[in-house]
């Protein structure tokens, strides 16, 4: 009987517990902001937004009720939060025609069409920061109603080992023909110059970016937004294919990247084992409080008018949102250049920032770097965005491409044929 | 030389066998004398430690990267030992998950599901195995189906039935969930074990005037004890470790578990291993603990189960 009688004691306690969790918060105050984002306290939109969270609650009055989420809970479940009373005010979600785009095209955002004119912050964001902002009835991102607010951007360049170049005796390159030079002469000492990865997205952007080299705006229009169809043996892409191939062939990237990930690239480049690596700004900040031992700068790609880059995730307001007069006034403080200069002294790219309040060396030459882009249009997006399953396909093809089973003529046309029939289910 | 030893190796195979099998019977002479063990033996010990070994690779990397520096681990990558012991990725991690909270919550949660999924197991299976319903095996199947369906098909439909009753954001919601699936499971398993109750135990417990009730819990109840605590511990430990229902129902920070927790690490784009690492093995120590504590119960049951 002992023992039955444990048992109904750990019953009770069920029961017990059952009772005191049994109530929850109730919402819907009139001056409580419910705020989520997934950025950590302390990256760069962590402590911008912080501080715009206390300055809105001095403004205003209203408090803000924040929660962290994390990337993955917000990516799986936002469909469904947003589809119910749960739905906070304001949220950080991921720009997109498979995530913002889609959530917009089931109705579950809010249209910002007025409070974007009413605080200005068009003039704010230069054109191709408002492609991923906007989207059409069928959720394609470029035109339509504004769904979203991007605060921060990012983009793709060029980083390099000052110390390795200076001991070469190596300058930086302006041009593509310099930029082979400089691998070549790495190549030369017996060192990979690049470092890649060919199981994650830096090979695909590399890839890309060659591209790009040869490409228009055009082009990226076809490519990106389904303007127009996209010539896959046409000189673009096949430079870009024939020149990792021919890349590979000579040295200056492993056939080891194949099986490498982005984080392993990334590594190779923190401990000085590669000098070069191309890849995203979000790397700016990891590079800047891990690499100790030598010194590093960036560029961008050389002799391209156009990289890989976009606005970053964005501001939305959920359709069932409470409060959404105050999600908006707190869009406006975030877009504010004090706020957006925080995002900039802290390693993150802002898309309003006044570039005379950037204190920090390495922050400036990095938001100089986006501003030069961004001027010229040259904000090309991800090779992988047109459809849900070209990531995959991306890399399996460079795959295949470095590991030399197939060739650069093989690749590209395996490519278009995924492309196309991803793009055909999409538009129809 | 090699064909005299191999030869030697197979005379004593023969030997061997006649000296241990008397060994056996006379267990007091075991432990003295040289043991004599054949090649088939050293063989399945080594199979045995390198199966054991990749068992264990994935939990020494997370034991090895979670008390190492970023630093250190950019410049010696994943499998070396951590120069110096560097507790912070482990305190950045408590703090910014408030980890006691959600410790509390995956007790709570497992702990309710756990007592309430063997219950309804034991209630089942007492119906199906003993009271022998009709089209027993039909309702056993339909019932397994809760445990054989993808969560991922589960999972539509169980958030609109939890948001119209109400119940969405709540943990009430998971814990029903897993006390259905997991007492699936629990019913499937004590349904064939009560099926070979021995039935002059129930008879006679009939004969003396029991009714079901108390035939359930004075005479089932306490023989199948040992049984009931393997699939309360069994069930603790799965329900501990769900991550896609506890994810998509616990929208509320301070609702949630350990598991779903840990991806507030997972960023966009980077990843950081060594907090990441760090997660993981708080995340796993709560189960190993409790794993250790009721080890003696889980063997007992199982060895209780073997005997009849």
């Amino acid at each position: 009987m002992k023992h039955t009688r444990k048992m109904s004691a750990a019953a009770a306690l069920a029961i017990t517990a059952l009772a005191l969790s049994g109530c929850s918060a109730d919402q819907g105050d009139d001056d409580v902001l419910r705020l989520w984002h997934f950025e950590s306290e302390s990256s760069a939109m962590g402590l911008a937004w912080e501080e715009a969270i206390k300055v809105f609650e001095e403004e205003t009055g209203a408090t803000v009720e924040f929660e962290e989420k994390s990337f993955e809970q917000i990516r799986s479940t936002a469909s469904q939060v947003l589809n119910s009373d749960e739905a906070p005010d304001l949220l950080e979600y991921n720009k997109g025609n498979a995530t913002a785009g889609l959530l917009s095209s089931q109705g579950l955002l809010s249209s910002l069409d007025d409070a974007v004119d009413e605080y200005g912050w068009a003039d704010q964001l230069a054109p191709s920061l408002q492609t991923t902002a906007r989207y059409d009835e069928n959720g394609i991102m470029g035109s339509g109603s504004w769904y979203g607010v991007p605060n921060y951007g990012e983009f793709v360049e060029v980083y390099y080992n000052v110390d390795a170049f200076a001991a070469a005796g190596l300058e930086v390159p302006t041009t593509l023909a310099e930029f082979e030079t400089v691998l070549q002469a790495f190549a030369d000492q017996g060192v990979t110059p690049l470092s890649e990865s060919a199981a994650e997205y830096p090979l695909g952007q590399l890839w890309y970016q060659l591209a790009l080299t040869k490409a228009d705006r055009a082009f990226v229009d076809d490519y990106q937004l389904y303007d127009g169809p996209v010539d896959w043996s046409g000189d673009e892409i096949t430079y870009a294919t024939e020149t990792v191939k021919d890349w590979t062939d000579r040295g200056f990237i492993s056939t080891d990247s194949s099986g490498f990930k982005a984080e392993d690239a990334g590594v190779a480049f923190i401990n000085g084992e590669a000098p070069i690596f191309f890849s995203g700004s979000w790397w700016h900040n990891r590079f800047t409080t891990e690499i100790t031992g030598f010194e590093w700068g960036t560029f961008l790609f050389p002799e391209a008018e156009m990289s890989p880059g976009s606005g970053g995730n964005m501001w939305v307001v959920p359709e069932r949102a409470a409060n959404k007069e105050l999600a908006y006034e707190f869009i406006d403080i975030t877009m504010r250049p004090e706020i957006q200069a925080i995002i900039g002294n802290n390693g993150g790219v802002p898309v309003a920032a006044d570039e005379a309040d950037i204190t920090d060396a390495k922050s400036a030459e990095l938001i100089g770097n986006f501003n030069t882009l961004t001027e010229r249009d040259g904000l090309a997006f991800y090779p992988d965005w047109p459809t849900s399953t070209f990531y995959d396909e991306l890399n399996a093809g460079l795959q295949e491409l470095v590991n030399g089973t197939k060739t650069p003529a093989e690749v590209q046309q395996q490519l278009g044929e995924q492309y196309q029939s991803g793009v055909d289910d999409i538009v129809g | 030389m090699s064909a005299l030893l191999d030869g030697a190796d197979l005379n004593s195979e023969p030997r061997t066998s006649a000296i241990v099998a008397p060994n056996r019977r006379a267990p007091k002479r075991r432990s003295g004398g040289p043991s004599h063990r054949g090649a088939g033996d050293w063989l399945v010990l080594v199979v045995a430690i390198v199966i054991g070994f990749f068992i264990a690779v994935p939990f020494l990397l997370i034991l090895v990267n979670s008390f190492k520096s970023p630093t250190d681990y950019n410049t010696s990558g994943p499998l070396t030992l951590p120069t110096e012991l560097y507790f912070d990725g482990i305190v950045a991690f408590w703090e910014r998950v408030d980890f006691p909270e959600k410790l509390l919550n995956s007790v709570f949660i497992s702990g309710v599901v756990a007592v309430l999924a063997v219950l309804l197991s034991m209630l089942n299976a007492f119906a199906l195995g003993i009271g022998r319903v009709k089209g027993r095996l039909w309702i056993v199947v339909l019932i397994l189906l809760a445990n054989m369906l993808p969560q991922e098909v589960l999972l539509y439909p169980l958030y609109f039935m939890f948001k119209e009753v109400g119940l969405y954001d709540s943990q009430w919601a998971v814990i029903i969930i897993f006390t259905v699936i997991q007492s699936a499971f629990g019913t499937y398993l004590l349904a064939s074990v009560y099926g070979t109750f021995p039935k002059e135990l129930l008879e006679a417990a009939s004969l003396d005037g029991a009714s079901r009730w108390q035939i359930l819990w004075r005479v089932v109840y306490p023989i199948s004890r040992p049984t009931l605590s393997v699939l309360l511990i069994f069930f603790f430990i799965w329900t501990w470790n769900e991550f896609l229902i506890p994810l998509t129902f616990l929208v509320s920070n301070a609702t949630q578990t350990v598991p779903v927790a840990i991806t507030v690490l997972q960023g966009d784009r980077l990843m950081d291993v060594t907090t990441t690492s760090a997660s993981a093995l708080l995340g796993l120590i709560p189960t190993l603990v409790f794993f250790l504590i009721f080890q003696r119960t889980l063997t007992r049951g199982i060895t209780a189960g073997a005997v009849k």
